[in-house]
């Protein structure tokens, strides 16, 4: 069932359910109390009537000599009904004399009617009220009886009718009260519900668009204090990180495409250059060369992009071994030796051996990148200057040079994917991934990197990396 | 016609130039942008292709320089086809863009269109009395016949029938003709105008002493 699948509904189900038993236990203990009260008070004023009733019964005195009777009360015609045959009961009947003033116990016009019945011994009714089935039906009156020690019964009943219908009244109050109870309480439920779980719409709403491809999106959050409106903030932030990293995915595929036309172009442009006629054979190499050059640009790259993927995806495995970095510091500076030479600039080292563990390739990949860099953005004759010293436990790697710097601005900027600080060293196939795969190989291995900058002084790269 | 490349990759910048000039077109280069700019605003090129990512002055700059002082023909290089980029460029107030990487023919084609259209020419043949002259084939015909000219002569034609009505002066034609890597004797130019006159009648070009050369 669809209903049944609905929060909203299950919610509703079940909260109807609980007050519907709360109103039916309160209506029913209302209605059990109501009537023992009522039931209690006839069967009070019931045995107040077998009291009065007790106390009104006395032994007719035997006959006097003289035949007269004792001087007496006349009880009213008809309440004496014939008393025991003579001779089966030695002693003398009883007899009621009810005084005057308690006749009313008795009134015919009291809405219970009250009505008493008493028997002998044996059975035999004493005396009566005249109309003993006022109440009518059975279960319509309520009656006690009381035994007394001479072996009298003295029988007290009356109507309930009246307690029966003012139960019935309550009974009715009750459920109506409680239906009244029972609709606000719906009522309310499902607006307090739907007020609840608005959030939760607004949410999959939210939701829904975002699955659709709109990144921008976020959940309006009214609420920022209920469960509800701290999930939406979680997931609001979580959005806002999702479209970051497809804006950054996307800027980086687009940079990665941008990259790749250049030299796409070159190759195009020089074919079909080449193959617009017949060229001599000098001029076919020249075209040659010129795609190689295009070619082993797209490589770089392709190798560039392929080994930060791997990074990102957490596919790249590091070798761990324990090797000395002072000694892999400066085997990169020896690789880079005739390039600075050529540029005129000196390299200046001051290591301290150390022993760490990591991938010596990959570390000695991040030292080249560094020292090639320090040496390109260097002016002519300028210095570098490398030092590694342990601290705190670290090892760590400072690379200088004397260059012209790096802009405030741009400095935030050094590590991002094809970001070049200096437009004007494009081409020669720096892509400006470098700094990027650098940051990628020392933040595997746990370490850090950084750069400070002065401008017209110098750029310092500084590694950290657990000794 | 003379044309500007300013483009930073070398292999593709000598790659542009040699095709460039072997359609005919007096060719200079620039690998970055403030000499683009300078050559450009120092120098009226029929038209320039100008490429978007540049060391210096990049291509954008370049452009909305150029045109504080020129109109010449601007055709963008850009290696970014998202819309907003070549809404950019057209705004900056270049005349058409390619996107890299793009085939010759495209760039030659376009290349032709802006020339023609700053030259208000809406096709690409040009009719002057008997001659036709076909800027997007190259060719020259006088009475539907096709004559034979040189790369150089037909430069001179196609750059007189743009500027047809209009006096041409010797300056426009040595600045249009050839690019700054030629070292042109001055009376090239006679032995040009000579030849194509013997070719296509001796009235088609006139001659305004002390002013220039015109085809009415």
């Amino acid at each position: 069932m669809k209903i049944l699948k609905s929060i909203k509904w299950r919610l509703q189900i079940w909260y109807g359910l609980i007050l519907v038993v709360v109103l039916a236990g309160f209506g029913f203990t209302s209605y059990q109390l109501e009537r023992g009260r009522l039931f209690g008070r006839i069967d009070d004023e019931l045995d107040r009537r077998v009291g009065v009733l007790a106390k009104a019964l006395h032994r007719r005195p035997p006959r006097r000599l003289d035949g007269s009777e004792q001087p007496f009360d006349r009880p009213p015609p008809g309440q004496f009904p014939d008393a025991a045959p003579a001779g089966q009961n030695l002693r003398p009947p009883l007899e009621l004399h009810l005084p005057p003033e308690d006749a009313h116990f008795f009134d015919t016009n009291d809405a219970n009617h009250f009505y008493y019945v008493i028997n002998s011994r044996d059975g035999k009714v004493l005396a009566r009220t005249l109309d003993v089935t006022v109440g009518g039906g059975i279960g319509n009156d309520r009656r006690v009886s009381n035994g007394l020690p001479s072996g009298e019964w003295i029988e007290v009943g009356c109507s309930i009718v009246p307690e029966l219908k003012a139960l019935h009244h309550i009974a009715l109050k009750l459920a109506g009260v409680g239906g009244i109870i029972l609709f606000f309480g719906l009522t309310g439920g499902w607006w307090f519900v739907g007020r609840a779980l608005r959030p939760v719409s607004e949410i999959s709403a939210t939701a829904v668009k975002i699955s659709a491809g709109d990144l921008s999106q976020r959940i309006n959050i009214a609420e920022a204090e209920s469960e509800l409106g701290q999930l939406a903030a979680v997931l609001n932030s979580t959005f806002a990180r999702l479209e970051t990293a497809f804006a950054q995915q996307k800027q980086f595929a687009s940079d990665a495409a941008h990259e790749l036309r250049t030299p796409v172009t070159v190759i195009l442009t020089q074919t079909q250059t080449a193959l617009a006629r017949e060229r001599e054979a000098v001029s076919y190499r020249q075209t040659v060369e010129a795609c190689q050059r295009a070619a082993q640009r797209m490589r770089r790259l392709i190798e560039s992009l392929l080994e930060l993927a791997r990074f990102d995806a957490g596919q790249e495995v590091l070798k761990r071994m324990q090797f000395d970095f002072a000694q892999t510091i400066s085997d990169s500076a020896e690789l880079v030796r005739t390039l600075a030479d050529e540029r005129g600039v000196k390299i200046i080292s001051d290591l301290a051996p150390l022993e760490i563990t990591g991938d010596a390739e990959r570390l000695a990949q991040v030292v080249t990148n560094l020292l090639t860099n320090a040496i390109q953005y260097n002016r002519l004759g300028g210095e570098v200057r490398v030092k590694l010293a342990a601290a705190n436990g670290l090892a760590v790697l400072e690379i200088a040079d004397t260059g012209q710097g790096i802009a405030p601005e741009e400095l935030p900027r050094v590590f991002e994917r094809f970001y070049r600080a200096d437009q004007s060293r494009t081409g020669a196939g720096n892509a400006g991934l470098g700094l990027s795969i650098c940051k990628a190989i020392v933040e595997a291995h746990g370490g850090a990197i950084e750069v400070a900058s002065e401008k017209n002084a110098g750029t310092t790269f500084t590694v950290r990396l657990a000794a | 016609m003379r044309i500007l490349i300013v483009e930073d990759e070398p292999d593709l910048l000598a790659s542009l130039a040699q095709a460039l000039r072997e359609e005919g077109y007096a060719v200079d280069t620039a690998d970055n942008g403030d000499d683009g700019l300078f050559n450009a605003e120092g120098t009226d090129y029929d038209a320039i292709v100008l490429d978007v990512m540049l060391p210096g002055r990049d291509g954008w700059e370049v452009l909305k320089c150029l045109r504080q002082t020129k109109v010449t023909p601007v055709l963008m290089l850009t290696a970014r086809d998202q819309t907003r980029d070549r809404v950019k460029g057209l705004d900056t107030g270049a005349d058409d863009y390619v996107v890299k990487p793009f085939d010759l023919e495209e760039v030659f084609a376009r290349l032709r269109a802006i020339i023609r259209r700053r030259a208000n020419q809406t096709t690409n043949v040009i009719e002057l009395g008997d001659v036709k002259v076909d800027t997007a084939a190259r060719t020259v015909s006088l009475k539907h016949k096709p004559v034979e000219l040189t790369a150089r002569e037909y430069a001179l034609v196609e750059f007189m029938a743009l500027h047809h009505g209009e006096v041409v002066t010797r300056t426009q034609l040595y600045e249009h003709l050839f690019d700054e890597n030629d070292t042109t004797m001055s009376n090239l130019l006679d032995v040009h105008v000579s030849n194509v006159r013997k070719k296509l009648g001796a009235e088609f070009i006139t001659t305004r002493r002390g002013h220039g050369y015109c085809i009415e």
